[in-house]
């Protein structure tokens, strides 16, 4: 029993000292604000990295949760007789949910964990080391610009994946299915809200780029740097990011939504 | 020794993990020679080189570098201290993501605001010194485990250092890579004058170009002197170390319970 109270204590122990392990290192990133002219080009490479390699799985998936959303959708809704109501469902299934979760657990899985597995093998073979003994801070070097990369990614991707995936599921419900084209885009006209839906929508996904691209750049750097603690570290990104996304997408749907 | 020390080490206590690595280390580096620091694996040689360059904090005594007390420097000011560094790592650290010629290139386009056609001249200068010119548009991937740490050393001295360290620089190398990074830690140290801070525990090769060196063992420094001097010394366990006898103070045996009973047989016939 008391064996099993110590390791509950160790446990809270390790939990709260991580936490504070990453806190600091996120000041620090934030503190050391890159130069402009030798942080700009630098900033531009990750997000290519991050951003514009990820639009093939961001697009593909869109495309199919859209097309799914038409399909399901009609299937529903076609039992009422308000079929014609499917482009609103599909946008603000998309625009308010879909679109920012499921980019930012694609982004976990493609993105950051290539961010975690990156910076960790730097720091295994020492390069991170040795920019510190040149004199060059990789936090702000090699953190900052992925950081950066990650958090202003991510509410694009999410974006792109809400427009084609109501780009899918109008394949579907109006050229497949044969809803009104008219129907569809005008109820989602008069339905979606900028600020409550599209506006809403977007501030998760900058929230949940944030959390993803802070969890994948602090695995890497915290990581044991070894193969099997670089192995750990990317699970662990994916994990985290994934648990953290689905947490917060409550949290922020409550405060968001949550006013009956 | 005291007034020409480049490097000073002060009762120098570090622990890690709840293991003591340093237990009052107390050193003196001189400026422009080359100090060899040897020791059996695991002793924290390399440990050293990260509290000389302020990667790590000792829990107490002083460190001071250049007249500078290295735990005591704010972080701009440690940086700053640095670009007077160069280090030699154990895997070389290659960006692996830059050609060998942007690898040596890094410290000058970081660091100085000089034109192209100048850092291409410097570049091709450290490239050539260590007789790597010709393989400055290869990737890291393509280079050979000695020329990695030759492509190294030209970028730790990309800056003119007045200090550099090398951790471990003849692990792993065949003799005639060996070779060739002794005769250029020798010459380099004499040409361009630098303070050399060297960590192996390759004996011959070190004391045959260093100066000056110390032995770390237990925490502690359980010799030090010229390379005659260390040849002749009192010490069992220095002279253990430095003909490498696989058995003295230093046992051979890992300290163990009794042999019968762990075989079983009560002491009879063993």
């Amino acid at each position: 029993m008391m064996g099993r109270i110590a390791a509950l204590g160790r446990l809270g122990l390790t939990l709260v000292a991580s936490l504070g392990r990453s806190g600091r290192f996120l000041f620090g990133v934030l503190a050391g604000v890159p130069r402009p002219v030798t942080g700009f080009p630098l900033l531009v490479k990750q997000l290519y990295a991050v951003g514009v390699l990820s639009l093939a799985i961001v697009v593909v998936s869109g495309l199919f949760i859209g097309m799914v959303l038409g399909l399901q959708g009609y299937t529903i809704l076609s039992d009422y007789g308000s079929e014609s109501a499917i482009g609103q469902m599909i946008a603000l299934t998309l625009v308010r949910e879909l679109g920012p979760v499921v980019t930012a657990l694609l982004f976990a899985g493609r993105a950051g964990s290539a961010l975690t597995a990156e910076i960790g093998l730097m720091k295994a073979t020492e390069q991170l080391s040795s920019m510190e003994m040149m004199g060059v801070d990789p936090l702000r070097r090699v953190i900052a610009p992925r950081l950066w990369a990650g958090f202003l990614a991510m509410p694009v991707l999410a974006m792109i994946f809400s427009v084609v995936g109501i780009w899918g599921g109008m394949l579907v419900g109006v050229e497949w299915l044969g809803v009104f084209e008219g129907s569809f885009w005008g109820n989602m006209q008069s339905s979606v809200d900028f600020a409550d839906d599209v506006l809403n929508g977007f501030i998760k996904s900058v929230v949940f780029g944030f959390v993803c691209a802070w969890i994948a750049v602090y695995q890497g750097y915290d990581c044991v740097p070894t193969s099997a603690g670089i192995s750990s570290a990317t699970t662990k990104t994916v994990v985290y990011s994934s648990l953290a996304v689905l947490g917060l997408d409550f949290v922020l749907t409550a405060v968001m939504f949550g006013d009956f | 020794m005291e007034s020409s020390a480049y490097i000073t080490l002060r009762n120098v206590v570090f622990s890690r993990s709840g293991r003591r690595i340093f237990d009052g280390v107390s050193l003196d580096i001189p400026r422009g020679k080359v100090t060899a620091i040897m020791g059996p694996s695991g002793t924290g040689k390399t440990t050293l080189l990260r509290l000389i360059g302020g990667q790590l904090r000792p829990d107490s005594g002083e460190i001071t570098v250049a007249g500078h007390e290295v735990p005591k420097l704010r972080r701009k000011a440690l940086y700053r201290l640095r670009e007077k560094m160069g280090m030699l790592f154990q895997s070389g650290a290659l960006f692996t993501d830059l050609s060998v010629y942007e690898n040596v290139a890094f410290p000058l386009r970081v660091h100085t605001r000089l034109p192209e056609d100048m850092i291409r001249d410097v570049v091709l200068m450290k490239l050539e010194a260590v007789g790597l010119r010709g393989a400055r548009d290869l990737m890291p991937s393509e280079l050979s485990g000695g020329m990695t740490r030759r492509v190294a050393l030209a970028r730790s001295i990309a800056l003119d250092p007045e200090l550099i360290m090398y951790d471990e620089p003849f692990a792993g190398q065949d003799p005639i890579a060996m070779g060739v990074l002794v005769k250029l830690i020798r010459d380099l140290n004499s040409s361009m004058g630098l303070t050399s801070v060297l960590v192996s525990h390759d004996v011959p090769e070190s004391l045959s170009i260093c100066h000056y060196a110390c032995i770390i063992a237990d925490g502690r420094v359980i010799g030090e002197g010229t390379p005659e001097q260390l040849r002749t010394h009192p010490s069992e366990r220095v002279r253990q170390f430095l003909e490498g006898k696989p058995d003295g103070p230093v046992p051979f045996h890992y300290p163990s319970g009794d042999a019968a009973s762990d075989f079983g047989v009560n002491g009879e016939g063993i």
